[in-house]
């Protein structure tokens, strides 16, 4: 009886088995890279505000993937009243001084990652407390490429 | 000659190399602790200071309006930091280091946040930031004069960048990572972007001393 059913069931498994990697697999492709041709973002997060008239920072990572050379020229959000883009580096003295910049190049096939310590979107003037778990939108604004809506987390890390 | 006598099956090849290998780690051991090795005060790290001085003095005010000098360092375990409260990217990863290290501290540790922008971290700014905060921190701020003594001690620089940001301008500061131990003396020091288990390493080695 319970050989008989195995054999039986088997098939159905192997079938629902690959149904679901397939389903997985075109979940995944389609996160991680929506369409050929395109820039893609990894992992847009935004710290957590520490009062409303400080900054707070977003950061992300950016594939120009594309085929064109570009630039991340600015971004804006609901979240803030003015986005910015810096820059963190040392000087020559070891201090570390945070600068506006006006873009961030992103060759053909580059990646950029805007992370602590480096670059970053900085969220001015917030419009509402940034609170851990919640998501804001940050609309990415490229030199030739068209705006790209995603969708940050926040989150202390 | 007799070695030339020997037949060359005879030569214990298998031995040497054994003796090789071991002499090779022994040799790797012996170089690693010496990188590595306890400093002269008794933390394990190569971020530990030669000797165990006094930490730095403070003439300083905490978050509620009280005086704060170098004597209410002892007790416990501090990490002290310089930073401002409208500094959004390298502060708060440094102070993500802190809540990592206080997490995995073997015991309790004192966070100590002093400002280099007493101009815009006043009392009331400081009490407002460090309520975002865990309750180890301490935030402290005072005169310019007074801030700028406390940041020479530690060796600290800073200095006002107007950026033409919207958010007003920025303060450049270096951003060492120091612990003092429960008897107040100033142990380590560690670069921006240290990972949290080295500085927990040096906790637990300052916990055994």
């Amino acid at each position: 009886m319970s050989i008989r059913r195995s054999v039986t069931v088997r098939p159905f498994r192997v079938a629902l088995a690959a149904v679901i990697a397939a389903a997985v697999l075109g979940a995944c492709s389609s996160a991680a890279a929506p369409s050929a041709g395109a820039m893609r973002v990894e992992d847009a997060w935004a710290r957590p505000s520490m009062g409303m008239d400080r900054a707070a920072a977003a950061y992300l990572v950016v594939v120009n993937d594309t085929g064109v050379a570009d630039a991340l020229v600015g971004a804006r959000s609901p979240a803030a009243a003015t986005v910015e883009l810096h820059e963190t580096a040392a000087d020559a003295s070891g201090q570390m001084a945070m600068h506006p910049i006006d873009r961030i190049d992103l060759p053909v096939g580059g990646r950029a990652a805007l992370e602590p310590g480096g670059t970053h979107i900085m969220l001015i003037d917030l419009t509402g407390d940034l609170v851990a778990g919640q998501q804001i939108d940050l609309t990415l604004d490229f030199a030739t490429a068209p705006d790209l809506v995603v969708k940050a987390t926040v989150r202390a890390s | 000659m007799t070695t030339v006598a020997i037949p060359a099956r005879r030569v214990p090849w298998r031995a040497i190399a054994i003796v090789l290998a071991l002499a090779t780690v022994g040799l790797m051991i012996a170089i690693a602790a010496a990188t590595f090795g306890r400093g002269p005060a008794g933390v394990a790290s190569r971020f530990a200071y030669a000797d165990a001085a006094p930490a730095p003095a403070l003439d300083l005010v905490d978050q509620a309006g009280r005086r704060f000098g170098r004597a209410d360092l002892r007790g416990r375990p501090t990490l002290l930091y310089f930073g401002y409260t409208h500094c959004p990217d390298v502060c708060p990863a440094t102070i993500g280091t802190i809540n990592a290290v206080i997490a995995a501290s073997p015991e309790p540790v004192q966070a100590v946040f002093v400002t280099v922008d007493p101009e815009r971290d006043t009392v009331d700014a400081m009490a407002a930031y460090v309520r975002y905060l865990s309750t180890e921190y301490i935030g402290l701020t005072g005169t310019p004069s007074q801030v700028r003594a406390a940041a020479d001690g530690y060796g600290v620089t800073y200095s006002r960048i107007d950026t033409g940001s919207a958010g007003g301008y920025a303060m450049a500061h270096t951003a060492e990572l120091y612990l003092i131990d429960a008897r107040g003396r100033l142990r380590s020091h560690y670069p921006f972007g240290i990972e949290a288990a080295e500085v927990v390493h040096d906790l637990r080695a300052l916990a055994t001393e």
